[in-house]
């Protein structure tokens, strides 16, 4: 359900848009990951990126039972890691989404757009494009992150 | 993802968690958590020492926990989490709402 191919500094995935898929996809990043002895603070963010995006798009992109494939790109250059992401869902753009106000009670907090937020917080760089009916987003992470990088 | 948990003195419930808080690790343990914390009256500490990797998925389960152990008058608060849990905590700045200490 997972196909994998790996060019050089290239490894290109595509999955189903299954909750299930999200386990292997990070295994097999990892594994690609691997080679290049990240620091834990790059894996963390790399990890995270994929989960919150991943889970983004299967709970979110899609509003038909079809089955549809998401395509993930991770490429690694000497100061960063370029992660792509394409979707054949209904049009999101992610630097558009309000952020959620920081809460002030646990009676008043919203759990929801948190990932995103996270995301946000961690990325160096981010853009999106939504070009012939999919979504492209590019996720950049400092290859060296400080832990508390500002995001856009 | 590991859940143990141990009382104290029938005051506290002491909860440690170990493995990944990521969506596959909450699936796991969701159920036990919530039950865990929210089943008794009392107040509960969530020992993250053991957890290796925090995502959106289950901050969202520590804020319906604690949430819920609101409701019934008793309070949640976390400690013991690694420098990198720790960073994603302060990114939702977590701790304005549930108590975070280092130790």
């Amino acid at each position: 359900m997972l196909s994998r191919v790996v060019e050089g500094d290239h490894l290109r995935l595509s999955l189903p848009n299954e909750r299930a898929a999200l386990e292997p996809t990070r295994l097999a990043v990892a594994d690609f990951l691997a080679a290049y002895a990240p620091s834990e603070a790059l894996r963390y963010q790399v990890e995270l990126v994929i989960e919150e995006m991943l889970m983004n798009v299967v709970w979110h992109a899609f509003d038909d039972a079809a089955p549809h494939r998401i395509a993930l790109a991770l490429r690694v250059e000497p100061a960063q890691v370029v992660l792509d992401f394409e979707d054949d869902g209904v049009a999101f753009d992610p630097l558009q989404a309000p952020l959620p106000e920081p809460p002030v009670s646990i009676e008043a907090a919203v759990p929801g757009g948190l990932g995103l937020l996270l995301v946000r917080r961690m990325a160096r760089a981010m853009t999106y494009e939504r070009r012939d009916g999919r979504n492209r987003l590019t996720v950049t992470l400092a290859r060296e992150p400080s832990g508390r990088v500002d995001g856009p | 993802m590991d859940i143990e948990v141990s009382e104290i003195d029938g005051k506290l419930t002491c909860i440690r968690l170990a493995g990944r808080l990521d969506s596959p690790g909450v699936d796991r343990i969701e159920t036990r958590f919530t039950a865990a914390v929210v089943s008794q009256q009392r107040h509960a500490v969530v020992d993250l020492s053991g957890v290796s990797f925090l995502a959106s998925m289950g901050i969202r389960m520590l804020i319906s926990s604690g949430r819920a152990l609101d409701l019934k008058g008793s309070k949640m608060a976390l400690y013991g989490a690694t420098d990198l849990v720790k960073t994603v905590l302060d990114h939702v700045a977590l701790d304005q709402i549930i108590p975070v200490a280092a130790t």
